[in-house]
């Protein structure tokens, strides 16, 4: 089966004043039809630039290469034209902070129709606000809703109407980057089921973007989890988060305890020290200086990607299968 | 027994007609980690703002160390917010950020000296490696480090989190959480930590008290607060934390409703799992579910749940501090 998304190779690097800042260096991962990859890690590790790369959506200025192939087509390569078609209709975000993302005087309905009529997705105008009242069912927000401006809409609502119009032109891909971040414990259950469900109705893909392993655990069936502008472990997401074979890994499962487990009660687990700065990474492996296992021969080089268990692999000297 | 440090008598505050507290009484101990759950529009923030004598009773009474509180107490009642970036002001090095405090409260004894104390106990050590720094020059932990120690140069009595961890890094959150319960095992200072985080909870705090729509709805200490939850808002909750496996989920429909419009009988009723699935029928209270407000929670018990299906005294409900059932 090939793959619906492809990513190669991929790097991104920021110009900034400070010089050239490497956010991505060098990601591959593949994502089948109706899969679900789940990318962890913490501010900084390059999670949110890789989403925006994949649709491009980066600022002038900043130096992609690899390939991110979706379907046959190299997104990176495209005619603008081409692009734009693929936004929306190929593949859609939904950002974190809700609040910013709409439109403070627009229907929340015309929001949604906007994209559907610039993509021609359905017939005629009609067509398109049956469509956007259609996909905020499907999201729980009553029809008698539509007509709303995004402030008379709770959080959580807001939420769900960025999902639907996500979904207006019917994507093969969503991206999703800390989309329940801000929300409510109950609100964002209630958002999750919304993806879980739409997920299995129509064999939509996601990509989902958290620093909460354990919301990943629930959502996606892999997990990657990102360090310093790399992937430094994956695999089935059950396996990752209850086996982790990276010591970062590790420690961002034990971050969030399991309610009832005694060894984390009154023991709040944590890493010393802070992410690195991209644009001063250490030498050897990025994770050495606040890696509880490190040995000597951690500083020497950067460790590939490996195979640490079943399906699993890890870059980190240490990990054995 | 101790003296409580905060005491919470029948507490109202209403903001016209909106409800924010509708009755809380809650007792904090000297040494002791309260964690305050609930989500959005619980009135959780007003009541601390009450605590902090920030905002004034509709009726009820707050007292600190026995007296009304006030503003004047703020020295004793120190505060840490949720985004240690946007507390601090960029334009204050972190020596004029933690002394700020004392230079209010017209401190009288060595200001440099309290500083470094306060930098060193929050973990930023040696101090002197950070007195002159700005909040744009160290980390985001660092930061809310910063925050900590600004709030703990007083030497106060009550520390008031407002989420402390939730705009941190997963990997720093555990030595945060670390400092706080270390801060309360080594002085006797005690925390309320508001939150909607249980994980926060069972990593740090001694007591959790959930809040549903300006009320109390249980309250006990923590593990068997969290290992065996009564109420059943408190246990929705608890099978919709991702932290807690193989517990099945839960999802309530909508949202916390309305203060200025609570609803009668039980405030939760209309989203109640027990009610809607016909146990409350089956029990014979679904009219008291419906129609009878539930008692206020005491704030002497050490167990509790403003539930018509749990505390219609059913041997172990409620317990009293002293011990034994009512």
């Amino acid at each position: 089966m090939t793959a619906l998304l492809s990513v190669r190779d991929l790097t991104v690097t920021y110009r900034t004043s400070q010089g050239e800042v490497p956010a991505v260096r060098g990601v591959s991962f593949e994502l089948e039809p109706g899969g679900s990859l789940g990318l962890a890690g913490e501010s900084g590790c390059g999670k949110s630039t890789m989403a925006n790369a994949i649709l491009r959506l980066l600022p002038a200025g900043t130096t992609t290469t690899g390939e991110v192939l979706l379907g046959e087509e190299d997104v990176l390569t495209m005619k603008p034209g081409r692009l734009r078609a693929v936004r929306w209709t190929g593949a859609a975000i939904v950002f974190q902070g809700a609040l910013h993302a709409l439109n403070p005087v627009q229907r929340v309905i015309d929001q949604i129709t906007e994209p559907i009529i610039l993509h021609k997705t359905e017939p005629d105008e009609k067509a398109a606000e049956k469509r956007a009242v259609d996909l905020l069912g499907q999201v729980g927000i009553p029809a008698n809703r539509a007509e709303d401006y995004p402030h008379q809409l709770s959080g959580g609502q807001r939420q769900r109407v960025l999902i639907a119009m996500a979904l207006a032109c019917d994507p093969d891909l969503l991206i999703a980057d800390e989309p329940t971040t801000a929300l409510d414990l109950m609100v964002q259950a209630q958002v999750l089921a919304v993806l879980e469900k739409l997920r299995g109705e129509r064999q939509l893909s996601m990509i989902f973007i958290t620093h909460d392993l354990s919301v990943l655990t629930y959502v996606c069936d892999r997990l990657a989890v990102m360090y310093a502008g790399r992937i430094v472990e994956r695999g089935p997401s059950d396996q990752v988060f209850e086996r982790p074979t990276h010591p970062y890994t590790r420690a961002l499962a034990a971050a969030f305890p399991t309610i009832g487990d005694r060894e984390s009660r009154m023991n709040p687990s944590g890493l010393k020290g802070d992410p690195p700065d991209p644009a001063a990474l250490p030498a050897g492996c990025p994770f050495h200086p606040r890696c509880p296992d490190a040995i000597d021969r951690c500083r020497d080089a950067e460790p590939p990607l490996l195979p640490s268990g079943p399906a699993q692999e890890a870059a980190c000297i240490l990990a054995r299968p | 027994m101790t003296e409580a440090l905060v005491v919470v008598e029948d507490l109202h505050i209403h903001f016209g007609a909106a409800r924010a507290v509708d009755g809380v009484n809650l007792a904090v101990m000297p040494g002791e980690v309260l964690a305050l759950v609930g989500e959005s529009g619980s009135g959780k923030t007003t009541l601390i703002r009450a605590i902090q004598g920030l905002t004034h009773p509709t009726s009820g009474k707050v007292l600190f160390e026995g007296k009304e509180a006030d503003t004047r107490h703020l020295p004793d009642v120190q505060m840490v917010f949720q985004d240690p970036t946007g507390a601090l002001n960029p334009r204050r090095t972190v020596s004029e950020i933690v002394a700020e405090g004392l230079r209010i409260e017209k401190f009288k004894g060595n200001e440099a000296e309290a500083v470094s104390t306060a930098l060193s106990r929050a973990g930023l050590r040696p101090p002197e490696r950070f007195l002159r720094r700005f909040p744009h020059e160290i980390s985001g932990g660092q930061r809310q480090r910063v925050v900590i120690a600004g709030a703990m140069v007083t030497e106060p009595r009550l520390l008031l989190a407002d989420e402390p961890v939730a705009s941190l890094d997963a990997s720093i959150r555990g030595e945060i959480l670390g400092l706080l319960r270390n801060l309360v095992d080594t002085t006797g200072l005690a925390v309320l930590v508001v939150t909607h985080d249980l994980g926060l909870a069972w990593n740090i705090a001694d007591r959790v008290a959930v809040m549903y729509l300006g009320r109390i709805i249980e309250v006990g200490p923590t593990e068997e607060l969290l290992d065996s939850p009564k109420h059943p808002y408190t246990k929705a909750l608890l099978s919709v934390v991702p932290e807690t496996r193989g517990m099945e989920q839960q999802i309530l429909s909508g949202e916390i409703p309305d203060p200025k419009r609570i609803p009668s009988g039980c405030r939760f009723h209309p989203r109640c799992p027990v009610l809607q699935s016909g146990e409350s029928e089956r029990l014979g209270i679904a009219e008291r579910c419906r129609g009878e407000d539930l008692a206020i929670i005491s704030a002497d018990a050490t167990r509790d749940a403003a539930c018509w299906a749990v505390s219609p005294r059913r041997g172990e409900w409620p317990v009293r501090a002293e011990g034994g059932v009512i």
